[in-house]
């Protein structure tokens, strides 16, 4: 008998098999209804979400714009709004979407966190499973492959027909690679929808080379658990051992594992939160001065050295409004220390999900989990990002408005402005000043960026395959009738 | 009748199995692992309040020492809340990984500060807890599955079942001592660690009790329904690993699918209304006053503070260069004007957490962990209450701070001395412009 066909037909009598009996059946059509379901609730929520912060992106900016002719201090302090919007690939793998919050609220003097994470609505529901193609895919398939794989070539033994199968000139190869294949065939019932979801969502905006690695990450996963379902189903002389042995490895690897990680991640690194982080920043800030009041002691070198520049002899003959200079002057230092502080809390952050992440030597899960965040754009690094950029827009605008205020401003109408509301009235700027505030589209890093960032995680994988042949190979070689 | 010679026997036989040691073993380090592991967060949480606190006191007097005015204290001083962990929280941490349990308030409009969110790394967060609900409400019943599905099935392929069956005195009571010596011990490497850590962190011993009730509750359960499907004549001719799938079917729907399913439809069900907006309203409402007579803002702040109507005036002399008592009304008018959406925002996530109670009696792992956290205090309840506590505190400064501001004494640091503490034992109560009709 040719190679080839001995495996076709070890493969196809072993689907025959599967289609007779109920659990292997069961298992497919509610593994496959499972990842469409998925698929498309996820789909629609993240598709709704992308387009409601997009709308509220948009109407924060035409709000900021349209405000009326005001003092740019009370622009300041009125403040802006940035949104967070979905990667393409959240719709397979949302990541952190739902446990950060996605919407920033800007304004001078503070730097506030996101704010409305949407895991707070849940009301625990979706805090050991959820609904997401990814979920089911590194958590659930590798179960169904095992429902269905437990006892391809262990059944055969204990029926007695495996003696038959070689003695009839199959070989050992041929005989557990023929199950590999049938295996491998079934858990692509559950993948394809999710390859077709990428199909789709290359076609949108992400990089194609993003695409492909993102799914052949998962295909590796799904190859992964049918080669080591296999192998213990050929090492174990009873179907019953093979089955305890799988859901035991399937519970650590899965379930396990990705939670020890976390926890022994906070326990290591402990991590100050920012309230903790906002009182050093005020100890360090109170010896750098309130930018509100110019009479502050910490400004008057400030002050000497403007007047010696100007070559007068007091703040009303500058030829710019030293109210607006102190604003700039400490808004810029105040912003040195800040981001000095939120630099470090965000290390800690990446710290943490690093050794978090160093479990995926020892869970393929883990692996892939970080894989495919880092590839969709959707873990702690992206989040980052975002904070990042809201804070050069924030430090942007708000600097903008200051050089308005400086340059636009007569500094005797400020000074004068809480006189009477006639007084206030005048010190005001045109409207036309807020069009120092830019647009705001968040994209994720470039699809190099993050190539290179996951690389580490598909070595981890690849190792997973590695020790998932070898293990085959031992099975194959200690495989006797 | 079941004698002690029966499960003697039994348990000889039980123990027998090196595949069963191994089992207790590993519950024994797994639920040891986790509760060690939220032992030793509670306990860092609790250590971050404390510093916190001490934080918070040095700064609000350097503040304090600084400022000559009521109006520019109330601008200046923060308040720092926080809702510390309950002696049972580090078995189930609960909601507290994704809702704040601390925040730092001052006078200004409320709903532009309760949002903010100083929440662990939500890459961990997402990754999951391991904590002792995590190990009791999805581990345990797996391993259950795993000890108890080839109770029957094991002897019967090993063709003992009959001769089991007529040798015993009563054939009944081999499989019921079988089944609880493979139980009990299950039981006490779960709950003694648990123990254990709860007389450590001081746990009363009610909680205690209904924490173990709970734990008892869901392995009697989930033997319950392994026996079943053990027992059930349909499926008698089935090998011992098809029963097991069908078990892990069973786990499968209950722990996974029904959640959910539940989560999306209440999703669906539930109308709430888009965070950003109540922020956005709120901020529109503050900001837009400065534009606007500042008779607009007396107008609505009069409305809910008739008390004020007569000292609305602002005369320099006495208020000082700027008009803060028409800064803070202001920031009470925007909050009044988010109020409705904050409202809607709040019974929203309680309405969604209530139906989530009805889901979870269709699945006993989500039951559990309810339970679990409820018995801690870490349900969204608690977290909830807690928010309330920050809105009270919040409309205890105002009214603090209205009384200095409109009835305008001299300032003294002396009368700082008023200035309300955040208590977290203070009762929710809720005043009438505050969010009112919370508790259903």
């Amino acid at each position: 008998m040719n190679m080839n066909n001995t495996i076709k037909t070890i493969c196809a009598e072993q689907w025959r098999y599967w289609l007779r009996t109920k659990v292997a059946t069961t298992v497919l059509i509610l593994g496959s209804i499972l990842t469409l379901a998925a698929l498309v609730v996820n789909g629609f929520h993240i598709e709704e979400a992308a387009h409601a912060r997009e709308h509220l992106q948009h109407e924060a900016e035409e709000r900021f714009l349209s405000q009326p002719d005001k003092h740019p201090h009370r622009m300041v302090h009125y403040g802006h709004y940035v949104f967070r919007t979905p990667t393409p690939l959240s719709v397979i793998e949302p990541g952190v979407d739902t446990y950060t919050g996605n919407a920033i609220f800007l304004e001078g003097h503070r730097q506030n966190s996101a704010m409305f994470a949407e895991q707070r609505q849940s009301a625990g529901l979706n805090r050991f499973s959820s609904l997401t193609p990814s979920f089911l895919a590194l958590v659930l398939a590798p179960l169904f492959i095992i429902l269905i794989g437990y006892g391809s070539v262990s059944r055969e033994r204990e029926a007695g027909t495996l003696t038959l199968l070689l003695t009839q000139g199959a070989s050992r190869w041929q005989l557990v690679l023929g199950k590999l294949v049938a295996l491998m065939l079934a858990s692509g019932v559950f993948l394809l929808p999710l390859l077709l979801a990428c199909v789709y969502v290359a076609f949108s905006n992400e990089s194609a080379l993003v695409v492909t690695l993102f799914c052949l990450g998962y295909m590796l996963y799904f190859m992964l658990w049918a080669v080591v379902v296999t192998a213990c189903s050929t090492l174990f002389e009873k179907s019953s051992a093979s089955f305890t042995v799988l859901i035991v490895i399937w519970m650590s690897a899965c379930i396990l594992l990705p939670r020890m990680g976390s926890s022994v991640a906070t326990s290591i690194e402990p991590s100050i939160g920012k309230l903790e982080a906002d009182f050093k920043v005020e100890e360090k800030l109170r010896s750098l001065g309130d930018g509100h009041d110019v009479n502050d002691p910490a400004f008057v070198k400030l002050k000497q050295d403007l007047l010696e520049k100007y070559n007068v002899d007091s703040v009303d003959d500058l030829p710019v409004n030293f109210r607006g200079i102190v604003a700039q002057y400490s808004e810029q230092r105040q912003a040195v220390v800040i981001n000095e502080f939120a630099e470090s809390r965000m290390q800690e952050e990446l710290a943490q999900a690093r050794i978090a992440r160093q479990f995926g030597w020892l869970s393929p899960t883990v692996a892939l989990r970080s894989f495919s965040t880092l590839l969709a754009g959707t873990s702690i690094e992206t989040h980052h990002r975002f904070l990042r950029e809201a804070e050069m827009l924030r430090m942007q605008f708000v600097q903008g408005l200051n050089k308005v205020h400086v340059e636009k401003l007569d500094y005797k109408l400020d000074m004068n402005r809480n006189a009477s509301e006639e007084a206030a009235d005048k010190a005001v700027v045109e409207a036309s000043n807020w069009a120092v505030l830019s647009e705001f589209s968040f994209q994720p890093e470039a699809p190099m960026a993050r190539l290179s960032s996951a690389a580490m995680y598909c070595l981890q994988l690849l190792l997973w395959v590695g020790v998932a042949v070898l293990l085959l190979n031992l099975a194959v070689r200690r495989l006797n009738p | 009748m079941m004698r002690s010679n029966d499960i003697k026997r039994e348990a000889g036989f039980v123990f027998a199995h090196r595949q069963f040691k191994l089992t207790l073993l590993v519950v024994f380090l797994l639920s040891t692992v986790a509760l060690w592991s939220g032992h030793a967060e509670m306990k860092a949480q609790q250590a971050t309040i404390e510093r916190l606190l001490e934080k918070d006191t040095v700064e609000r007097e350097a503040v304090l020492s600084h400022q000559n005015s009521y109006g520019m204290v109330a601008y200046y001083a923060f308040h720092l809340t926080y809702a510390p962990p309950s002696p049972l929280a580090f078995a189930v941490v609960g909601e507290r990984d994704v809702f704040p349990w601390k925040h730092r308030i001052r006078m200004l409009a409320l709903e532009g500060q309760i949002y903010e969110s100083d929440t662990d790394n939500p890459e961990l967060a997402f990754l999951g807890r391991f904590d002792f609900a995590f190990v009791v409400s999805v581990l345990l019943p797996l391993f259950i599955i795993l000890l108890l599905y080839d109770l029957k099935a094991k002897e019967r392929e090993a063709r003992r079942f009959d001769l089991l069956n007529v040798t015993a005195r009563n054939s009944h009571a081999v499989w019921t001592s079988r089944t609880l010596v493979t139980l009990v011990p299950l039981a006490l490497v779960t709950l003694i660690p648990f123990i254990a850590f709860a007389i450590v962190n001081g746990a009363s011993l009610r909680s205690i009790l209904l924490a173990c009730v709970i734990v008892l509750g869901t392995i009697s359960v989930w033997s319950a329904i392994v026996l079943a499907i053990g027992a059930a004549q349909r499926f008698a001719k089935y090998s011992a690993t098809h029963l097991a799938s069908l078990m892990l079917g069973v786990w499968l729907i209950t722990t996974v699918i029904v959640p959910v399913t539940g989560h999306t439809v209440i999703n669906a069900v539930v109308d709430t209304p888009e965070g950003g907006d109540i922020v956005l309203t709120q901020r529109e409402a503050v900001n837009g006053a400065w534009d606007k007579p500042v008779e607009a803002t007396w107008e609505k702040f009069i409305e809910t503070h008739p008390q004020w109507a007569n000292y609305t005036a602002y005369d320099p002399e006495r208020d000082g260069s700027f008009n803060w008592k028409w800064y803070y009304a202001f920031q009470q008018v925007g909050d009044e004007r988010a109020s409705e959406l904050s409202n809607a925002y709040q019974q929203a996530t309680l309405r969604k957490n209530q139906l989530a109670g009805y889901v979870s009696l269709l699945s006993p792992s989500l039951l559990t962990q309810r339970l679990l956290s409820n018995t801690a205090n870490t349900n969204v309840q608690s977290m909830i209450d807690y928010e309330n506590k920050v809105r009270a505190f919040h409309a205890s400064l105002r009214e603090f701070y209205y009384q200095q501001l409109f009835a305008a004494p001299e300032f003294t640091e002396a009368s700082l001395k008023q200035l309300p503490q955040f208590t977290t034992t203070s009762q929710v109560t809720t005043t009438k412009n505050e969010h009112t009709g919370k508790h259903q």
